[in-house]
C-alpha cells in the first residue's frame, strides 16, 4: 500500500488506541475496591505569620514517610510568597521552602492527603547502614532542651544503670522511666529534658526530650521526630516522640502513648531532628493551626498498597516527590512536538534539532532570569575565547574540550556570584547543559566564519525562540501530571507526529521564500 | 521585475498554482521514497564520485594525492612539488567549506586564489583539521583530497567575481529537469554557494543559455557587483555537459539527485561533485517551479530511458511553459 495512505490510518489507529486505553484506565479506577484496612486522611496547616523583611524564609516539614503512610497528594497554597522546590534534609525530613519576597503578613495553607496502610510497605525500610560520625555526633549533642550533659541528667542515668550489665536493658529502663515515672503535665509543665526531670512532670515533647537526653548522655545516638497521630481527637497538634539507633537502624519510641521500638501505622512522622513542624527565619508572630479529617475511601488513591503487576502501568501510585519529575520528563516529547511544528510548519532552522528543548528543560530546574543572564555571560565568554583559540590552531576535539572547560568555570563562577549576591534561592539556578552551550558556541562561530554573523545570530534567535515555547510547554504542570495519570495520551502524540512527518505541504518561511514565483515573471523567459 | 504587490508573501495557493516545490513535499514525497540511503555515500565521498565518474567516462578533475592519516600529510609536500596550482578540499565536505584553492607556491608560501599568502605549516594544520572531521558531514573523520586546479572558462570572465562558477543541474529519474549557473560575488567569498550571497541564473535546457536569476532568495537580473547582465550567455558544450550528468545519474542511482559542474578551459564540463538533497532556489532562478516538470517525467519514464529519448524529454520539459 501506499505509504501516503498507510501513515494517516498508523495515526488513526493510534489515536482510537490511545481512546480505548484511557478509558480503560477510567472504568479499572471507578471499579477499583478500597483494600481492608486501609484509612485515607488529610491534614492541613494554616501557618500565619508576619515577614520581618524581604528574604524571610520558612521551612515546612511535608508528612507522610514509607513504609506505611503514602503522600498521594497535595497542595500548597501560598499567595505572595516564592516556592523553592521541595527538598530533603540531611534527616530524610521532606521540607517545602518559601521565601517572603518582602516583609508583611503571609498566610500559608498546606494540604496533605495521605494514605495508611497496615501492610502495604511502599519503600524498604532505611537499609541499617551505620552512622556517619557527623550524624552520630549530632545525635549525640547536648542542646539547650535536651541537656545531655546536664548533672542531673547524668546523675538519673547513673541511677537508671545501677546493677544493669547492657545497654539494651539500659535503654528500656531509660524508657520506662520517661513513659512511668514523668507524669504528663499542662502547658505550663517544663517543656525541657533536665526540667521534666526535675519536677517529675513535664508537657509531651519535654517527657520525649528527657529520654532524647538520657540516651544521649548514655551514648546512644537520639533524635526527635515530630509528626501527626492519625485518629480523630478533640484537639489535632503535632506530636514529638523518639528515635534511638540501635547499631543497626532507628527505633522509635514514644514514651507518652507508651510504644517501643515500633508504633502504630497511624503514626505519621513528618520532622526528624526536631520538635516543631515549622522551621522559620526573619519570622514573628508565627500562628500555626493543623487539622485533620478523615477521608471517603478513594480507591484510585487507595489501590496504590497492592503489589499486583498491573499496578506498574498506574504512574501516579509513585512517591509524591517523583511526580514533578516525572511530570516534566512526561512532557518532553510535547517539546519535541513543538520543535517539529517550528521545523516542518514554519522552516524554523536552530542549531541541532534537540537542543532548544534541553535548554529549556534546564531552565525548568533552574530560576530564568538567572539562567538566561548566565547563558548570555557564557555563550559570550565561549564567543570569544574561541576566536582566540582560532590562533591557537588548535585540532577538533582538543579546541572542543577548552571550550567546554571553559563553558564549565563559566558557570561555576556563576553559581558562585549568584550565591555571593544572594540573588537565587538556590545555587542550582543556573545548572545549564554544559556540552550544549560548547557544541552551540562552536557552531556558532563556524556560522559566523563561514555564512555572516548575522546569519549566526539569527539562528541563535531561533535556537532561543524555539527553547522559550518548549519552556511554556515543560512549565505546564497541570497538563504534566494528567499526562503522568494517563501516560496514554502519548499514543495522540505519536500521531500527531506520524502526521507531521507526512505533512508535505509549504513551510512559513517558504511562504516568503518564494514570493517571486507566485506571479510568474514572464520576463525572464529566455 | 513584477509589478508591486499587493502582500509581502505568497499565498500558498498562489505557490500551487506556480508548480513550487517546497522542503517537506521535496523530503517526503521525492528524496525519502528515491533516494535509498544506502547510495548516499556515493555523492556525500566525492572520492567515490570520482570513481563512479572515471567508470563512465566522465571527466573529473586529476587527483593529484589522497591524504587518509595524519601520517600522510608529508605525502602533500610530494604531490605538490612539481604543481604550480592546485586545490585542497575534503573528500566529505559540505557547502564548499574547507576548501583552499592554491595558484601558485614556493617551497614554504602559497597564494590562494582570493589573493591571501598562507605558510605551509598552516596547510599542514588545514589538512589536519579535514582529517578531524571539521568540515565533514556529521562531523566523522575524513580524508583530504589534492587534485587539479579548474583554470576557469572564459565564457564567464565577466560575471564570475573571485572564484569559479558552477553549474548545476537536477535530475529526476535520471532526465535533466533544471539548470542553473552559480556565480560567485564579492559576499560570497568566492565561493559558488547561493546561501552565502552567491547569484545563480538559470539555464534553458534546450539551448543552454542562462535567463533568470536570483540572489538571497530574491529574482534578480543582474550581477549585484559588477552590475553586468547575467543572461543571455551561452555555456559551451552544453550537451556534453547534460550527457555527462545523465550518464552520472544512472550510476548514482538516486532518483533526485544535483549534479556540480565547472567547465575548465582545457577539459570543458568537469564533474565536481554529486548532491543527494539540491536545494530549492534554482526554482526561484528559472521563475518556475519544479513540480509540473516532475510530474512530466514521472509520467513519460517507466524503467531507464536512452539517452536520445531523454534528450526529447529535456526539449520538451524546456518549452513547458
Amino acid at each position: 500500500m501506499n505509504v501516503r495512505r498507510i501513515a494517516p490510518r498508523i495515526a488513526g489507529t493510534l489515536a482510537v488506541l490511545g481512546v480505548a486505553a484511557v478509558g480503560a484506565r477510567l472504568y479499572t479506577r471507578h471499579t477499583a475496591q478500597v483494600p481492608h484496612g486501609d484509612s485515607a486522611w488529610r491534614i492541613t496547616y494554616t501557618l500565619r505569620f508576619h515577614a520581618a523583611k524581604a528574604g524571610a524564609r520558612i521551612q515546612v516539614a511535608v508528612p507522610g514517610d514509607p513504609p506505611q503512610a503514602r503522600l498521594f497528594r497535595q497542595d500548597v497554597r501560598h499567595a505572595g510568597l516564592e516556592s523553592e522546590r521541595t527538598h530533603r534534609t540531611r534527616w530524610q525530613t521532606r521540607e517545602i521552602g518559601l521565601i517572603a519576597p518582602q516583609a508583611g503578613d503571609y498566610t500559608l495553607t498546606a494540604r496533605f492527603d495521605l494514605h495508611l496502610s497496615p501492610r502495604a510497605q511502599w519503600r524498604a525500610p532505611v537499609p541499617g547502614a551505620a552512622l556517619s560520625a557527623e550524624a552520630r555526633a549530632d545525635s549525640l549533642r547536648s542542646t539547650r532542651m535536651i541537656q545531655a550533659d546536664d548533672p542531673l541528667v547524668r546523675q538519673t542515668l547513673d541511677h537508671l544503670r545501677r546493677g544493669l550489665p547492657a545497654k539494651g536493658e539500659l535503654l528500656q529502663r531509660v524508657f520506662d522511666f520517661c513513659s512511668n515515672e514523668i507524669h504528663p503535665g499542662d502547658d505550663k509543665a517544663p517543656a525541657d529534658a533536665a526540667g521534666a526531670i526535675r519536677q517529675k512532670t513535664a508537657a509531651a515533647v519535654g517527657r520525649a526530650r528527657a529520654m532524647a537526653a538520657l540516651c544521649r548522655a548514655a551514648k546512644l545516638p537520639a533524635l526527635l521526630v515530630t509528626g501527626f497521630v492519625a485518629q480523630e481527637t478533640e484537639t489535632f497538634a503535632p506530636h514529638t516522640w523518639v528515635e534511638v539507633h540501635n547499631g543497626a537502624r532507628w527505633e522509635p519510641y514514644d514514651p507518652v502513648n507508651g510504644f517501643a521500638r515500633a508504633l502504630p501505622h497511624h503514626f505519621v512522622p513528618a520532622r526528624r531532628d526536631g520538635a516543631e513542624i515549622v522551621h522559620a527565619t526573619d519570622i514573628t508572630n508565627l500562628h500555626a493551626a493543623y487539622d485533620l479529617i478523615a477521608l471517603p475511601p478513594e480507591p484510585k488513591a487507595l489501590r496504590a498498597g497492592h503489589r499486583k503487576p498491573w499496578v506498574i502501568l498506574d504512574l501516579t501510585r509513585l512517591p509524591l516527590e517523583m511526580h514533578d519529575v516525572l511530570a516534566v520528563i512526561l512532557l518532553m516529547p510535547l517539546g519535541a512536538l513543538v520543535t517539529v511544528l517550528f521545523r516542518t510548519v514554519i522552516g524554523m532552522r536552530t542549531y541541532g534539532t534537540f537542543p532548544p528543548t534541553l535548554i529549556a528543560l534546564s531552565f525548568i530546574y533552574n530560576d530564568w532570569r538567572a539562567g538566561l543572564l548566565t547563558f548570555a555571560i557564557v555563550l559570550a565568554l565561549g564567543l570569544s575565547s574561541r576566536a582566540l583559540l582560532d590562533r591557537l590552531k588548535l585540532l577538533l576535539v582538543p579546541r572542543l574540550s577548552v571550550v567546554l572547560t571553559l563553558v564549565v568555570l563559566c558557570i561555576i563562577f556563576a553559581i558562585s556570584l549568584l550565591d555571593y549576591l544572594h540573588l537565587t534561592p538556590s545555587a542550582q539556578a543556573v545548572l545549564l547543559p554544559m556540552v550544549i552551550l560548547t557544541m552551540m558556541v562552536e557552531r556558532f562561530y563556524l556560522t559566523a566564519e563561514e555564512d555572516s554573523p548575522a546569519f549566526a545570530t539569527q539562528l541563535l534567535g531561533a535556537t532561543i525562540l524555539v527553547a522559550a515555547c518548549c519552556y511554556l510547554v515543560l512549565r505546564w504542570t497541570t497538563v504534566g501530571h494528567f499526562v503522568l495519570a494517563f501516560p496514554e495520551v502519548h499514543l495522540f502524540t505519536i500521531a500527531a507526529l506520524i502526521l507531521l512527518g507526512r505533512y508535505a505541504g509549504y513551510r512559513l518561511t517558504e511562504l516568503w521564500r518564494f514570493r517571486d514565483l507566485a506571479a510568474p515573471d514572464k520576463k525572464g523567459t529566455p | 521585475m513584477t509589478a508591486a504587490r499587493r502582500c509581502p508573501w505568497a499565498w500558498p495557493s498562489e505557490l500551487r498554482r506556480a508548480g513550487v516545490l517546497g522542503m517537506n513535499w521535496r523530503n517526503a514525497n521525492i528524496i525519502l521514497p528515491g533516494n535509498p540511503r544506502a547510495h548516499y555515500p556515493r555523492v556525500d565521498d566525492k572520492l567515490l564520485t570520482k570513481r563512479i565518474c572515471e567508470l563512465y567516462g566522465i571527466p573529473v578533475p586529476q587527483t593529484y594525492a589522497v591524504i587518509g592519516f595524519p601520517g600522510d600529510i608529508r605525502r602533500f609536500d610530494e604531490a605538490v612539488r612539481e604543481r604550480r596550482d592546485f586545490v585542497v578540499k575534503p573528500a566529505k565536505g559540505a557547502e564548499g567549506r574547507g576548501i583552499i584553492v592554491v595558484l601558485d607556491h614556493d617551497e614554504m608560501t602559497f597564494t590562494t586564489a582570493s589573493g591571501e599568502r598562507i605558510e605551509l605549516p598552516d596547510i599542514r594544520y588545514h589538512l589536519e583539521t579535514i582529517l578531524s572531521g571539521l568540515y565533514s558531514l556529521g562531523g566523522q573523520p575524513d580524508r583530504a583530497i589534492v587534485e587539479q586546479r579548474i583554470v576557469r572558462h572564459p565564457a564567464f570572465e565577466k560575471i564570475a567575481v573571485g572564484g569559479t562558477p558552477d553549474i548545476r543541474i537536477i535530475l529526476y529519474r535520471c532526465v535533466p529537469v533544471m539548470a542553473m549557473v552559480r556565480l560567485p560575488t564579492r559576499a560570497s567569498r568566492g565561493r559558488a554557494n547561493l546561501h552565502q550571497g552567491a547569484v545563480a541564473a538559470a539555464i534553458h535546457l534546450r539551448t543552454g543559455r542562462t535567463f533568470g536569476g536570483v540572489c538571497h532568495d530574491r529574482a534578480i537580473s543582474v550581477h549585484p557587483d559588477t552590475g553586468a547582465p547575467i543572461a543571455g550567455l551561452e555555456v559551451p558544450r552544453w550537451n556534453d555537459l547534460l550527457t555527462a550528468a545523465m550518464k552520472l545519474a544512472d550510476g548514482l542511482e538516486l532518483t533526485y539527485t544535483g549534479v556540480d559542474f565547472v567547465l575548465d578551459a582545457q577539459l570543458g564540463p568537469v564533474v565536481l561533485e554529486a548532491n543527494a538533497r539540491p536545494g530549492l532556489a534554482i526554482q526561484i532562478a528559472n521563475r518556475r517551479g519544479l513540480r509540473p516538470r516532475l510530474e512530466l517525467v514521472a509520467a513519460q519514464s517507466s524503467g531507464s530511458l536512452t539517452v536520445q529519448r531523454r534528450f526529447e524529454l529535456v526539449a520538451a520539459l524546456a518549452d513547458m511553459d
